[in-house]
């Protein structure tokens, strides 16, 4: 499995370790209100679609980022990457 | 005074060396290496001189020479100051970023081929698991190896250098050894 490096090309999926649902960069605020229900469903709700699925991947044996990587759980096509601290900007505007 | 003697990465009086017919291997003892890391939000510093390069990117320098290994991050050489404080200096030519000594981190090999760029890019496709284009010469990348972690610096089409943990020197080595050997056999 080749996954498409931003910055580096197509790298050999061996090069990183997977970490798992995209959406933990999405931590919630936790002096909101309601933080505990949803830190409950941060920590341990995952969904698990038979389908495309954004994911995190670490370049280990790499440039030591963090990508997020979209797949699809079906086929295993690698539909694109990019890395999660542009996501991060992106998403979570200061 | 007692009288001490310097070691290798792979723990001789002299660096290690091998002529194997098509290639040649061996260890530089004498690379004095650090990291620069620039602090959040910094700017690229130009320390003694050196054009710090973007991603996949050499540059040999004059005084020291410097890779790209990460966003806001580089490997820092100097040739022949292993024995001096090299990270020192640095961080002197770069007050403002964050520098972290790497001499002793890691083991420094080089393979060299008299007959040019070809039995270097066989060997490529033996040793790493990469796309052929990426590693041209100038280009520097980190990958996997022989389930190590090592970076590859391609400085001319006809050598390779290869930085792996020095903790497992004698390992990677071995591993380059075996498929240096297997070139010079079987091209």
């Amino acid at each position: 499995m080749l996954i498409p490096h931003p910055l580096l090309g197509p790298r050999d999926a061996q090069e990183f370790t997977y970490l798992g649902d995209a959406r933990l960069l999405a931590r919630p605020d936790g002096m909101a209100e309601g933080a505990e229900a949803a830190f409950y469903d941060y920590v341990y709700l995952r969904n698990n679609p038979a389908g495309v699925h954004r994911e995190l991947w670490f370049h280990e044996h790499g440039d030591r980022s963090w990508l997020v990587v979209t797949r699809d759980t079906l086929t295993h096509d690698i539909l694109g990457a990019e890395l999660a601290t542009d996501v991060v900007r992106r998403e979570r505007p200061r | 005074m007692p009288d001490l003697a310097p070691l290798s990465a792979l723990g001789a009086e002299t660096p290690g060396s091998i002529h194997t017919g098509r290639l040649v291997l061996r260890e530089i003892s004498d690379i004095a290496l650090a990291t620069l890391a620039l602090r959040n939000g910094g700017t690229a510093p130009m320390p003694f001189g050196l054009v710090l390069p973007g991603p996949l990117g050499w540059n040999p320098g004059n005084l020291a020479g410097a890779f790209w290994i990460a966003p806001g991050q580089w490997m820092i050489s100097a040739d022949g100051r292993a024995h001096t404080d090299f990270a020192c200096d640095l961080k002197s030519a770069a007050p403002d970023c964050a520098v972290t000594e790497q001499t002793d981190g890691w083991a420094v090999f080089e393979i060299v081929s008299p007959e040019g760029a070809a039995p270097i890019g066989n060997l490529l496709e033996r040793i790493v698991n990469l796309d052929p284009r990426i590693l041209n010469a100038g280009a520097a990348t980190r990958t996997h190896m022989a389930h190590m972690s090592v970076f590859l610096v391609r400085p001319a089409d006809d050598r390779l250098t290869i930085l792996g943990m020095r903790s497992a020197a004698a390992s990677l080595w071995h591993a380059l050894l075996e498929a240096v050997r297997g070139i010079s056999a079987h091209g």
